[in-house]
C-alpha cells in the first residue's frame, strides 16, 4: 500500500514528499475503508440475522422494503437518525453523552490487527493478539459509563451484569488464546495465520507436510477444546444469546440501553454487531487459518511481495480476492452460528453463567495450556532442551504421539471436570431447596 | 522521540503525577479516592522506569520488566483495597477515612 | 517529525496532568474515577510515545480493562452516602497541598536549574540503539534472568486474590436472599397448605 503511494506521489507526480507523509496518507486511506466497512456490515448483519432467525421460529421475518427485505436496514437507518434524541432530566449530561462513544470507538480501533487476505493487514503489530483484547476491554467502561449515567434502575443493573461478565469472560478468552500461542510462538496474527499451511496437519509441526492451506488449529485437540472455550466465552463477550442477561428485555428491559434512544441508541446497536462480527472473524483467524485456504498460498507465491519482487500482479489480485472470499465466508459462518444458537437456547441465569465461567471454563482451558506445552515439547523440542528421548523419532511420529497425549488429556479433563461441575450445580441446588425449606417452615 | 524530547521532560511529566496522586491520597476522605490517588503515584513510577529504560539502557529488558511489576502490584493492591473498602463499608456503613475511628480511646 | 512529536508529546502531557487534578479535585467520586481512567489512557500514550508497545498494552488491558473497572465497582457497592452534599477532603488538606507542592518544586528545581545529577543523555555518535520492546525478550527475561521476581508476582497474585475474597466474602447465610418468582410462588403455596393443615388441626382438636 505504502509504495504503491510513494510509486503515486513521487515518481508519478514527481512531488518527493517525506517519507511521513506518504505513511499518514496510507493509514488514512486504510482507516477510510475500513470505517466505510464496519457500518455496511453491521447493516447487512441485521438484515441477515432477523431473516435467519425468522426462518428458524417460522416466520418470515422482514421482507417488505426491496427485495427480500433488502433495503430493511437503511429505513431502520433513517429512522434511528430522525428519532429524537430524548436525555433523561435526572441523568448525568457529559457522561450520558460520551458513554456510546467509549463503547463504539474501541471496536473500530479493533480492526487494526484484523488480516483479511495474504498481505492486507492494517497494522501488522507484533502484539496483534493482546492488543485486540486489551482494546475490547475498553468498551466495558463506556458500558458502566452508560449504566450510571442514566441514572435508572434497571441501566445500572444492565451495565453490572455486562461488565461482570465482560471481565469474566475474558480470561477464559484469553487462557484459550494463550495455549495457541504457546505453540506457534507468537502475537502477531499474520504469523498465526502463516502457521496454518498444510493439509490437516500444519506444514509448520510437520516438514513436507502439502501445503494447502488448511493445517488449521482446530484440527488438533488442543485447538479443538480452545475454540470450543473461546467461542463459549466469544458469545459472552458479544452478549448473544444465551449470555444476553445485560440486556434481558423481559428482566430488565434493554439493560444499559434503556435510557438511549434515536442516535445513541443506533451507536450501541452498531458497536454491538461490529463486536460480533470481529469475534467472529478473530475466531476464524486463530482457529480456522483466516484466509488460509486452497490455492491461495500457490496464487501468493507468483504474486510481487517483498521477497517475491518480478511477480505478477494480477495473482496479487487474485490471491486477495480469494483470500477475502474464505476470511469472510468462515467469519459469516460463525455468525450464523451465533444466529442459531440465538434461535435454539433459552437465556441464562446471572449465577449461572458466572458459575460456568469460574468453574467449568477457565480450569479446562487451564489444562489445555498444559496440553500446548506437552504439544511443543513434543513437536519441537530436542535434545538442547532436555528432551532427547524424541530427537530420534520421524515428525510424523512425534506429530501423532502428540496428538494422542494431548487428546487423552484434553478429554480427561473434560469429563472429569463436567462431572464435578454437574455435582456441584446438583449440590447448590439442594442447599437453595434447603434453605427454601427453612424459609418455609419459618412461615 | 529521543531526540524531540528531553528526558527531563518526561520526569517532570511523571513528578507532577506523583505529586497530584500524594495530594490525592493524603487528602481525599473517601477511601476509593485515596486509593485512585495511590494508583496515579503508581503510574507516575512506571512512566519513570520506561523512561529511564528508553533513554539510558534501551538495550536491557530491566526497565520494562519492573514496570510490569509494578503493574502486577497495584493490581493485587487494588483488589486487595477495594476488598477491605467494601468490608469497611459493610461494618461502619461508611466510606470517609476519617469517620472509620473504631480504634480511638 | 520533531516538531510533530512535540506537539503530541504536549497533548499527551495535558491530558495526563489535567485529568489527574481533576481526579483529586472533581467532587462526584465516578466522575473522578472516569478522569482517572483518561489519565490512565494518555499513559498509556505515552508509553507508545516511548516506544513501549507491550507496556502500553499491558496498561490498557489491566489498569483501564480491569482495575478501573474494580474501581467502578467499589464506587457503586459503597454508592450509599456518595457525600454529594458533605466535605470533598480532609480537615487538613493543606498541610497535604504544601506536602505535595514541596515535593514537586523539589524535584523541578534542580532540574530547571541545569543538569543536576549528571545523567549522560544518550546522544551518542552510535546513533539511537535498537530498542528490545519485543515480547520475546521480555519472556526470555521472565523465564531465566527475572525467574525469581516472576514466582513472586505469581505468588503475590495468587495471594491478593484469595484474601480479597476473604475480605470480602459475605456469608451466604448472613445474605439477604432474593427469592425468584418461581420460588416465591412455591412458597405461596406450601404457606397456603401449612395453613390449611393447621386449621384442619384445629378443627380435629375441637
Amino acid at each position: 500500500m505504502r509504495d504503491v503511494i510513494e510509486q503515486i506521489i513521487n515518481t508519478t507526480f514527481g512531488w518527493g514528499w517525506p517519507g511521513w507523509a506518504i505513511s499518514l496518507i496510507g493509514y488514512l486511506i486504510v482507516a477510510a475503508i475500513l470505517f466505510l466497512i464496519a457500518p455496511f456490515q453491521m447493516l447487512f448483519l441485521t438484515l441477515f440475522e432477523r431473516r435467519a432467525i425468522a426462518r428458524m421460529q417460522d416466520r418470515v421475518g422482514p421482507n417488505r422494503v426491496g427485495p427480500e427485505g433488502a433495503w430493511q436496514p437503511l429505513a431502520d437507518g433513517v429512522k434511528i437518525f430522525t428519532k429524537e434524541d430524548i436525555v433523561p432530566d435526572s441523568a448525568d449530561r457529559w457522561v450520558h453523552l460520551i458513554a456510546p462513544c467509549v463503547v463504539v470507538a474501541p471496536t473500530m480501533f479493533m480492526f487494526a490487527v484484523v488480516p483479511w487476505g495474504p498481505g492486507m493487514v492494517p497494522v501488522d503489530m507484533n502484539i496483534g493478539l493482546l492488543f485486540f483484547f486489551a482494546i475490547s476491554s475498553v468498551s466495558a467502561v463506556g458500558l458502566m459509563m452508560a449504566g450510571w449515567a442514566s441514572n435508572n434502575k434497571f441501566a445500572l443493573i444492565g451495565a453490572m451484569r455486562a461488565v461482570a461478565q465482560m471481565v469474566s469472560y475474558e480470561i477464559p478468552a484469553v487462557l484459550s488464546l494463550l495455549s495457541i500461542v504457546l505453540i506457534t510462538g507468537s502475537l502477531s496474527l499474520v504469523d498465526l495465520i502463516a502457521y496454518q499451511g498444510g493439509l490437516f496437519i500444519s506444514s509448520s509441526d510437520v516438514a513436507g507436510v502439502p501445503d494447502l492451506g488448511l493445517g488449521w488449529f482446530i484440527f488438533t485437540p488442543v485447538g479443538f477444546l480452545a475454540f470450543i472455550a473461546f467461542f463459549i466465552a466469544a458469545l459472552a463477550e458479544g452478549e448473544r444469546t444465551p449470555f444476553d442477561i445485560p440486556e434481558a428485555d423481559s428482566e430488565i428491559v434493554a439493560g444499559y440501553m434503556t435510557e438511549y434512544s434515536g442516535m445513541k441508541f443506533g451507536l450501541f446497536y452498531l458497536a454491538q454487531y461490529v463486536l460480533n462480527f470481529l469475534l467472529c472473524a478473530i475466531t476464524s483467524v486463530i482457529f480456522f487459518g483466516g484466509w488460509q485456504g486452497p490455492g491461495v498460498g500457490w496464487l501468493y507465491a507468483q504474486a510481487i511481495t517483498p521477497a517475491n519482487p518480478g511477480g505478477g500482479w494480477i495473482f496479487n489480485v487474485l490471491a486477495g480476492a480469494l483470500g477475502v472470499f474464505y476470511f469472510l465466508a468462515k467469519t459469516y459462518g460463525f455468525f450464523f452460528v451465533m444466529v442459531w444458537i440465538r434461535g435454539a437456547y433459552p437465556r441464562l441465569r446471572i449465577d449461572q453463567l458466572m458459575d460456568f465461567g469460574w468453574k467449568f471454563l477457565i480450569p479446562l482451558t487451564l489444562v489445555n495450556i498444559f496440553g500446548a506445552t506437552i504439544w511443543v515439547a513434543l513437536t519441537k523440542w530436542g535434545a538442547a532442551e532436555g528432551l532427547a528421548i524424541v530427537e530420534g523419532w520421524s515428525p510424523m511420529l512425534r506429530w501423532a504421539v502428540a496428538f494422542v497425549v494431548t487428546l487423552a488429556l484434553n478429554l480427561g479433563a473434560y469429563l472429569f471436570l463436567a462431572r464435578i461441575f454437574a455435582e456441584s450445580q446438583a449440590e447448590r441446588l439442594r442447599v437453595d431447596d434447603e434453605v427454601l425449606e427453612r424459609l418455609t417452615n419459618v412461615a | 522521540m529521543t531526540r524531540a524530547i528531553p528526558l527531563e521532560a518526561v520526569l517532570v511529566v511523571a513528578a507532577a503525577l506523583f505529586c497530584i496522586g500524594l495530594f490525592g491520597a493524603l487528602s481525599r476522605r473517601n477511601l476509593v479516592g485515596v486509593l485512585m490517588g495511590v494508583e496515579l503515584m503508581l503510574n507516575s513510577a512506571n512512566i519513570n522506569l520506561v523512561a529511564f529504560w528508553r533513554y539510558l539502557e534501551p538495550r536491557f529488558i530491566t526497565g520494562p520488566t519492573f514496570a510490569i511489576f509494578i503493574i502486577t502490584v497495584a493490581a493485587a493492591e487494588a483488589a486487595v483495597g477495594l476488598a477491605m473498602i467494601i468490608a469497611i463499608y459493610r461494618s461502619w456503613n461508611t466510606v470517609n477515612a476519617d469517620s472509620v475511628d473504631g480504634l480511638r480511646g | 517529525m520533531d516538531l510533530l512529536i512535540q506537539i503530541i508529546f504536549g497533548l499527551l502531557t495535558a491530558l495526563i496532568i489535567g485529568a489527574a487534578m481533576m481526579v483529586v479535585t472533581v467532587r462526584n467520586i465516578i466522575h473522578a474515577a472516569l478522569w482517572l481512567i483518561a489519565s490512565f489512557f494518555g499513559v498509556a500514550a505515552l508509553y507508545l510515545l516511548l516506544e513501549a508497545e507491550f507496556i502500553a498494552v499491558v496498561q490498557v488491558l489491566v489498569y483501564i480493562g480491569a482495575i478501573s473497572i474494580l474501581i467502578l465497582f467499589a464506587i457503586m457497592l459503597t454508592r450509599h452516602i456518595s457525600g454529594e452534599g458533605e466535605r470533598l477532603l480532609t480537615r487538613h488538606w493543606w498541610a497535604a497541598a504544601v506536602v505535595a507542592l514541596g515535593l514537586f518544586g523539589a524535584v523541578l528545581l534542580p532540574t530547571l536549574a541545569g543538569n543536576a545529577w549528571g545523567i549522560p543523555l544518550p546522544t551518542g555518535p552510535a546513533g539511537t540503539p535498537e530498542p528490545l520492546s519485543g515480547v520475546e525478550e521480555l519472556g526470555r527475561g521472565f523465564v531465566s534472568e527475572f525467574l525469581l521476581h516472576f514466582e513472586v508476582a505469581g505468588v503475590l497474585l495468587t495471594v491478593a486474590l484469595i484474601g480479597a475474597i476473604v475480605i470480602a466474602f459475605e456469608e451466604r447465610s448472613r445474605r439477604r436472599r432474593v427469592l425468584t418468582l418461581a420460588e416465591e410462588h412455591t412458597l405461596n403455596q406450601r404457606q397456603k397448605a401449612s395453613a390449611e393443615r393447621a386449621a384442619a388441626a384445629a378443627d380435629m382438636a375441637d
